[in-house]
C-alpha cells in the first residue's frame, strides 16, 4: 500500500480530478430518485410549471453524470497507467542494482512474472479503485442517508436488507473463494497432463498407451467438470437470492407505505425513490464485495513487488578510485557455500595466476568449476577467504575497473535481440567495425557473419532463434574478447564447436590476447592440455595443480580422468 | 462468416444431446422473463391503487369508500411473481451450469482423444504451446461464453422483446420515448467497442514487447552484470516503459469508457422518460392516479430495458472469442488420424530380420531426406547408425516405428511391410529409448510400468536393476512411490535416462531402437548409463543411433549415413581399413554428434 501512496503523490491532482468527477457521477445517480419523488409530488399537486422545471433539471443532471463518468475514466486510466509504469520502473531499476545472488535467489523467471503479471494486477487494482471502488462508499452512504430521509419510519427495512445481503454475500463469496482455489489446482492438473502428453507423444505411441492416457485425462477432466458444476450451483443460488432479497424488500416497503399513507399521504410519492435507493444500496454492497475479492489479489501482487523493493543488495562496491588492472589473480583460502545450501561447494581453494598465464580448470560435473569461475567477476563473494586481483581484495576493487578488465564467456551463450553489432558492443561500448571484425576473427565467427545479408547489422531474434548453437557460442566468445580484457574466463564455452574450430579459437586467443590472463574451464583435458597451469577440482577441493606433463606424471586424480578420456581416443 | 458457420456447427454437435435440457431452459427463460416484465405492472398497479385510495380518503365525500383491498391484491401478485421468478431463475441456472459443465468436458476429452489418434507429423509441425492453448484459452473462452453468454444472450433478447411488448401495451407514447435513444446508444457502444479492441490490441503488442525485453534482460542478467550494462538496460527499459504507458492509457480509456457511458445513457433515458411521463400525466387524458402508476412502471422499464443493451454489447466480444475458439478446436478435430490398416497383420515375435528396402523419405513432399537406403538387421544383431547432424539418422528411427510412412520403398518386419501390420501390434514389439527422456507426472512406479501397467513388483525391480537405477530408487525416502513432477528436479538428466531405459526393458521388445543421448553427464553417471545400455542391448535385436564410441565398437554392423545416403557399411575394423569417411571421423577426435 505504501508503494501506491508514494507513487500516487505524483498524480495527486489527477486523483483529485478522478475523485471529483466520480463524486459528480455518484451524486447525479443519487439525485435522480429524489427528483423523481418531487416530480411525482408535483403531479399529485397538479403543478405543471414545477414538473417542467424538474424535468429539465433531471435531464441536465443525467448529462452531467455521464460527463462525470467519462472524465473519471480518463483520469483513472491516467493515474493507473502512470503509477503502474512508475512502479515497474522502480522495480526494474532495483533489479538492475541487484547482485547476481539476489537474482538467483528470486529466480529470473519469478522476477519476470512479478514485473509483468503482478504489475498488471496492481494496474487493474488502481483502475478499479479509481473507477468503481471510490464510488461505492459515496453511493452506499448517500443512498442510505437519502433512503432514511425519504421515509424515516422505514429505517429498519434498510437494516434488514443490508444484514440479509451481507450474510448471503459473506457465506457464498467465502465458499466460492475456496472452490476457485480448488479450480486453479484442477486447471493445473489438466494442463500438466495435456502438456506432458504433447511432449511425450512418441513415448505414449510407442508403448501403445493411448487408451490409458485417455482414461487418466478423462478422470482429471471429470473432476474439473464436477468442480465447475459446484461453482455453478453456488452461482445459481446467489443471483436469484440477491434478486429475491431486493424484491422482497421492495414489496415490503410498498406494503408499509400503504399503512403510512393513512396518516401521511405524501409518502406515496416517496415510495419510488425509496425503492431506487434500496436498489442502489444493494448494488453497492454486491459490487463492493466482488471488488474486495479482486482487490485482495491485487494486494498479494503488491506485497510480492514490495518484497523485491525491500530486498537488500548482497553485494556492494566501495568508493575506490578507478585503476587499470594488470591481471594477476589469487585465491586465498577461498570457501564458498551457496545461500540456502548446507555444505560448501568450494573448500579452501588457494592458487595464483600470473598476468598473461593460461589456467585450465578441470573436474567432473559438480566439482565446483563454474562456481570458482563466478567468483572472479564477483558474481558472488566468497563465504570465507578472499579473491585478490593485482594484490587487492576484490571487495575493494572499483566496479568499473573490474568490469572493464574481466570478461566472462558462459557455457550457455546468451544473446539479446537486436543486431549482431548490438551484441558485440555489449563487450565494448564504442567498438568500431574493425574491432568487431577482429573479435569475430578470433571467435571464428567472421565466416558466417560475412555470409549474412546485413553482416554485422543482421538481426538477432528473440531467444536468438535464427542462429545455431555453434554460431551463438562464437558470437558470445566474440563479445567476450572484443574489449581485449585483461582477464578472460571461458566457462566450457566452446562445447558446441567442432574440434577444428575449437583449436582455431584457442590459437587465435594465444596470438591476439597474449597478455591476458585466461581461465579455461573444461570437461575435456584436450581443451586445456597446453595451459600454463591446470587446476584439478574434485568435490570442491583442489586435488592437483601443475602442467599437463607434471600432472600426468604424478597426480592420481588427473591420471584417472585422463585415462577415461584417453580410452575414448584409442 | 465462415467462422460463424463452423463455430455454430461445432456447438450444435456438442449440444445436440442436451436438446431436452436446452429446450427446458428456453421455456424457463420465457416464463421467467414474463414474470420479470409483468412484475413492474403490479408495482405500478399497487401505486395506482394506493393513489386512488389516498384520493378517495382525502375527499371527505368518499372517505368511507376507500379500501386497500385492490392495493393488497396487487402486492400479493407482485410477491408471487417475484418468488416464481427467483425459482425459475434458480432452476434454469442449475440446468445451464450442468449442460455447460458436461458439454465442455466432452469437448476437452474429445480433443484429448483426438490428439492421441493423430499423426506424429502433426506434433512435429506444430508448437506444443500452440496446441496446448486449445486446452487452456480456447476451451476457457468457450466455457465462459456458454456459462455467461449463450443462454444470457437468449434471455436478454427475450427480456428486451418482453419489455417492448409490455411497454407498448401500457402506453405506446411512453414506449416510443423509452426506445428513442436506442439507436444512438448502440452506435456509441459499437464505436467504443471497436475503438477499444483496436487500442487494446495495440496495448497488448506494446506490453508483449516490454515483457519480451524484461524476460530477455533478466534471464541474461549474468551477461549484463559481468559487462556492467545495467545502466544501458535501464535506459532501454525506460523507452519501452514509456511506450507501454501511452498505449495502455489509450487502451484503458476506451475499454473503461463503455461502462460509464452506458450507465450515463441509462440515467439520461430515465430522466427523459420521467419528463415525458409527467408531461403526459398532466396534459394527457388519463386520471392522475393512473398516470402516477404509469410513470413508476416506466421508470422500472427504462432501467430494465437498458440492462440487456449494456450486456449485449459486452457479450459481443465474449461470443466472438468463443467462436474463434470453436474454429481453432475444430481445426484440430479435422486433422487426419494415423492410418491403421483394417485387419492389419498381428505378429507374435520377430523371427528372422528387419529390413529397410530402398527407402525414400522426406518430411515435406519437395525435400527428400533419405534417398533410397537399405539396411538389414538380423535377429539378435546390433546395428549402429552413425553420421553427422542432419544426415537423417533420427528419421530412420521414425520410420521403423511407423511414426512416419516412407514415400518410396518399404520397411519390412520378417518380410511384412509395416504398413500392412496392425499399428499397435507393431509398436508392442518395437521399443524405443529416446534421446531426451520423457517422464510423466505420477510416481516412479507409474513411469516404469508405463508400457506394461499389469507388471508385478518383481518384474519392475528386475527391470530397474537391469537399468542400474534400482539402488538409487531404493535410497529415496519414498522409494518407487516417489512423485515425479514438473517442478521437482529430484532426478538428474542421467537418472531420467535410466528410468526411461527401465521402462523400455520392462516391455521386453523384440526390436529395440535406441537414440543415444548426447547430453553432458558426469563420468559416474555416464558409466552407469553405458552399463544399462549394454544390458539392454545384450541378446536383443537393436538399432542404435550411436554417439558413444563404445557402443559403436560393440556393434555387429556400423552404417554410416551422410546427407541421406549410406556411404559406408561394415564393422569397426573393416571401416577403418576402408580409410573413408568413418575413418576420418574416428581419427579426427571422435565427434560423432
Amino acid at each position: 500500500m505504501e508503494i501506491l501512496i508514494r507513487h500516487g503523490k505524483k498524480y495527486r491532482f489527477d486523483i483529485l480530478w478522478a475523485f471529483i468527477s466520480v463524486t459528480i457521477m455518484a451524486l447525479s445517480m443519487l439525485w435522480q430518485p429524489k427528483l423523481l419523488q418531487k416530480v411525482l409530488e408535483a403531479i399529485i399537486k397538479n403543478n405543471t410549471h414545477e414538473v417542467d422545471k424538474l424535468g429539465l433539471e433531471l435531464i441536465i443532471i443525467a448529462i452531467v453524470g455521464l460527463i462525470g463518468g467519462a472524465i473519471n475514466t480518463i483520469f483513472a486510466a491516467k493515474v493507473a497507467q502512470g503509477v503502474a509504469a512508475d512502479v515497474r520502473e522502480e522495480v526494474y531499476r532495483k533489479i538492475q542494482n541487484f547482485s547476481f545472488e539476489n537474482i538467483e535467489k528470486f529466480a529470473a523467471s519469478n522476477l519476470v512474472v512479478r514485473l509483468t503479471n503482478d504489475i498488471n494486477q496492481v494496474q487493474n487494482l488502481m483502475m478499479m479503485f479509481l473507477q468503481t471502488l471510490m464510488r461505492i462508499p459515496i453511493i452506499f452512504v448517500g443512498a442510505f442517508i437519502l433512503a432514511i430521509v425519504t421515509l424515516p419510519k422505514l429505517w429498519w427495512i434498510i437494516i434488514v436488507m443490508i444484514v440479509l445481503i451481507v450474510a448471503v454475500a459473506g457465506v457464498s463469496f467465502g465458499r466460492m473463494g475456496r472452490n476457485f482455489g480448488k479450480m486453479q489446482k484442477s486447471i493445473d492438473h489438466v494442463n500438466t497432463l495435456a502438456k506432458e502428453n504433447l511432449g511425450g507423444v512418441r513415448v505414449v505411441k510407442s508403448f501403445v498407451q493411448e487408451d490409458n492416457e485417455i482414461k487418466r485425462f478423462t478422470k482429471v477432466s471429470d473432476d474439473m467438470r464436477d468442480l465447475n458444476i459446484v461453482i455453478g450451483n453456488w452461482f445459481s443460488v446467489i443471483v436469484p437470492a440477491f434478486m429475491l432479497i431486493a424484491n422482497l424488500t421492495i414489496t415490503g416497503a410498498i406494503f408499509f407505505v400503504g399503512k403510512m399513507v393513512d396518516s401521511d399521504p405524501t409518502a406515496l410519492a416517496a415510495v419510488t425513490s425509496y425503492i431506487n435507493y434500496l436498489a442502489q444500496i444493494m448494488m453497492a454492497i454486491i459490487i463492493g464485495g466482488m471488488m474486495m475479492t479482486f482487490a485482495s489479489r491485487g494486494m498479494v501482487s503488491l506485497s510480492r513487488l514490495n518484497e523485491i523493493l525491500k530486498t537488500k543488495n548482497t553485494l556492494t562496491y566501495g568508493d575506490t578510485p578507478e585503476k587499470d588492472i594488470v591481471g594477476n589473480v589469487e585465491f586465498k583460502n577461498v570457501s564458498f557455500t551457496y545461500p540456502g545450501d548446507e555444505s560448501p561447494t568450494l573448500k579452501d581453494i588457494s592458487f595464483t595466476a600470473q598476468a598473461g598465464q593460461m589456467i585450465g580448470i578441470v573436474g567432473a560435473t559438480g566439482s565446483g568449476k563454474s562456481t570458482l569461475a563466478q567468483l572472479i567477476p564477483r558474481l558472488f563473494d566468497p563465504t570465507e577467504g578472499e579473491v585478490l586481483i593485482d594484490g587487492a581484495d576484490l571487495k575493494n576493487v572499483n566496479e568499473k575497473s573490474l568490469r572493464k578488465a574481466v570478461s566472462f564467456v558462459l557455457q550457455r551463450a546468451t544473446l539479446f535481440s537486436g543486431t549482431i553489432a548490438d551484441n558485440l558492443r555489449q563487450g565494448k561500448r564504442d567498438a568500431t567495425l574493425e574491432d568487431m571484425k577482429r573479435a569475430a576473427d578470433i571467435a571464428q565467427a567472421s565466416e558466417f557473419i560475412e555470409k549474412l545479408d546485413k553482416q554485422y547489422d543482421a538481426p538477432v531474434e528473440e531467444r536468438s532463434a535464427n542462429f545455431s548453437g555453434g554460431q551463438k557460442q562464437r558470437l558470445s566468445i566474440a563479445r567476450g574478447v572484443i574489449g581485449s580484457p585483461k582477464i578472460l574466463i571461458l566457462d566450457d564455452s566452446t562445447s558446441a564447436l567442432d574440434a577444428k574450430s575449437e583449436k582455431l579459437v584457442k590459437e587465435a586467443l594465444d596470438r591476439e590476447l597474449a597478455g591476458s590472463t585466461t581461465f579455461v574451464i573444461a570437461e575435456k583435458i584436450a581443451s586445456v592440455i597446453n595451459a600454463d597451469k591446470i587446476i584439478v577440482l574434485d568435490e570442491g577441493k583442489i586435488v592437483g595443480e601443475g602442467t599437463h606433463q607434471e600432472l600426468v606424471a604424478n597426480n592420481k586424480a588427473y591420471q584417472e580422468i585422463y585415462q577415461t578420456q584417453k580410452a575414448l581416443e584409442v | 462468416m465462415q467462422e460463424f458457420k463452423q463455430g455454430t456447427k461445432f456447438f450444435v454437435q456438442y449440444l445436440k444431446q442436451y436438446k431436452l435440457g436446452i429446450a427446458f431452459v428456453f421455456v424457463l427463460t420465457i416464463v421467467s422473463t414474463y414474470l420479470q416484465v409483468k412484475a413492474p405492472i403490479f408495482m405500478g398497479n399497487a401505486i395506482t391503487d394506493l393513489a386512488k385510495y389516498v384520493e378517495l380518503r382525502l375527499n371527505p365525500m368518499t372517505h368511507n369508500l376507500a379500501s386497500k383491498t385492490d392495493f393488497h391484491h396487487a402486492l400479493m401478485m407482485m410477491l408471487m411473481f417475484f418468488l416464481f421468478n427467483a425459482v425459475a431463475m434458480f432452476i434454469s441456472s442449475l440446468v445451464i451450469s450442468r449442460i455447460t459443465g458436461y458439454s465442455t468436458n466432452a469437448m476437452r476429452v474429445g480433443l484429448f482423444q483426438k490428439l492421441q489418434k493423430m499423426t506424429i507429423k502433426y506434433f512435429d509441425s506444430h508448437k506444443d504451446g500452440e496446441i496446448l492453448s486449445r486446452f487452456t484459452s480456447d476451451l476457457d473462452n468457450i466455457f465462459n461464453a456458454m456459462n455467461q453468454g449463450l443462454f444470457q444472450l437468449f434471455s436478454n433478447i427475450t427480456l428486451m422483446i418482453g419489455i417492448l411488448i409490455m411497454m407498448f401495451r401500457e402506453s405506446a407514447e411512453l414506449a416510443w420515448v423509452t426506445v428513442a435513444s436506442t439507436p444512438i446508444t448502440i452506435l456509441i457502444a459499437f464505436f467504443m467497442i471497436r475503438k477499444a479492441r483496436k487500442y487494446v490490441d495495440l496495448q497488448q503488442d506494446e506490453v508483449g514487447r516490454l515483457n519480451g525485453y524484461i524476460n530477455e534482460q533478466i534471464t541474461g542478467e549474468r551477461v549484463i552484470i559481468t559487462n556492467g550494462l545495467q545502466k544501458e538496460s535501464v535506459d532501454n527499459f525506460l523507452e519501452h516503459n514509456e511506450r507501454v504507458r501511452q498505449a495502455t492509457f489509450t487502451g484503458q480509456v476506451y475499454s473503461g469508457m463503455l461502462f460509464p457511458l452506458m450507465q450515463g445513457m441509462s440515467l439520461i433515458n430515465t430522466a427523459v422518460v420521467i419528463f415525458f411521463g409527467s408531461y403526459l400525466a398532466l396534459h394527457g387524458d388519463m386520471s392522475r392516479a393512473t398516470a402516477l402508476g404509469l410513470v413508476v412502471i416506466f421508470v422500472q422499464y427504462s432501467q430494465q430495458y437498458y440492462q440487456p443493451i449494456t450486456q449485449l454489447t459486452s457479450m459481443y466480444n465474449m461470443l466472438q472469442l468463443a467462436l474463434t475458439g470453436a474454429r481453432r478446436i475444430n481445426e484440430v478435430m479435422v486433422e487426419p488420424n494415423e492410418i491403421n490398416p483394417t485387419n492389419g497383420k498381428h505378429i507374435d515375435n520377430l523371427k528372422s530380420k528387419i529390413m529397410l528396402d530402398d527407402v525414400h523419405f522426406g518430411y515435406d513432399a519437395n525435400r527428400e531426406i533419405l534417398h533410397g537406403i537399405s539396411i538389414e538387421v538380423d535377429k539378435g544383431q546390433m546395428v549402429a547408425l552413425v553420421g553427422p547432424t542432419g544426415s537423417g539418422k533420427t528419421t530412420v528411427m521414425n520410420l521403423l516405428n511407423r511414426f512416419y510412412d516412407v514415400t518410396g520403398g518399404s520397411v519390412k518386419f520378417d518380410g511384412v511391410d509395416v504398413r500392412e501390420m496392425d499399428i499397435d501390434s507393431l509398436r508392442d514389439h518395437v521399443g524405443i529409448v529416446l534421446q531426451e527422456s520423457v517422464l510423466f507426472s505420477g510416481t516412479i512406479r507409474d513411469n516404469i510400468v508405463f508400457g506394461k501397467p499389469d507388471a508385478t513388483d518383481e518384474q519392475m525391480y528386475a527391470a530397474a536393476e537391469e537399468a542400474n537405477i534400482h539402488d538409487f530408487i531404493m535410497s529415496l525416502e519414498d522409494g518407487y512411490d516417489t512423485k515425479v513432477t514438473d517442478e521437482n528436479s529430484v532426478f538428474s538428466t542421467g537418472q531420467k535416462q535410466l528410468i526411461s531405459i527401465a521402462r523400455t526393458i520392462l516391455t521386453n521388445p523384440d526390436l529395440l531402437i535406441l537414440d543415444e543421448a548426447t547430453s553432458n553427464v558426469d563420468t559416474v553417471t555416464e558409466a552407469r548409463i553405458q552399463k544399462a545400455m549394454d544390458n539392454v542391448i545384450k541378446g536383443r535385436t537393436s538399432f542404435v543411433i550411436a554417439h558413444r564410441l563404445k557402443t559403436i565398437l560393440n556393434a555387429d554392423k556400423i552404417v554410416v549415413l551422410k546427407d541421406g545416403n549410406i556411404i559406408e557399411e561394415g564393422n569397426h575394423h573393416e571401416l577403418l581399413a576402408e580409410n573413408g569417411f568413418y575413418a576420418e571421423l574416428y581419427n579426427n577426435q571422435m565427434v560423432f554428434e
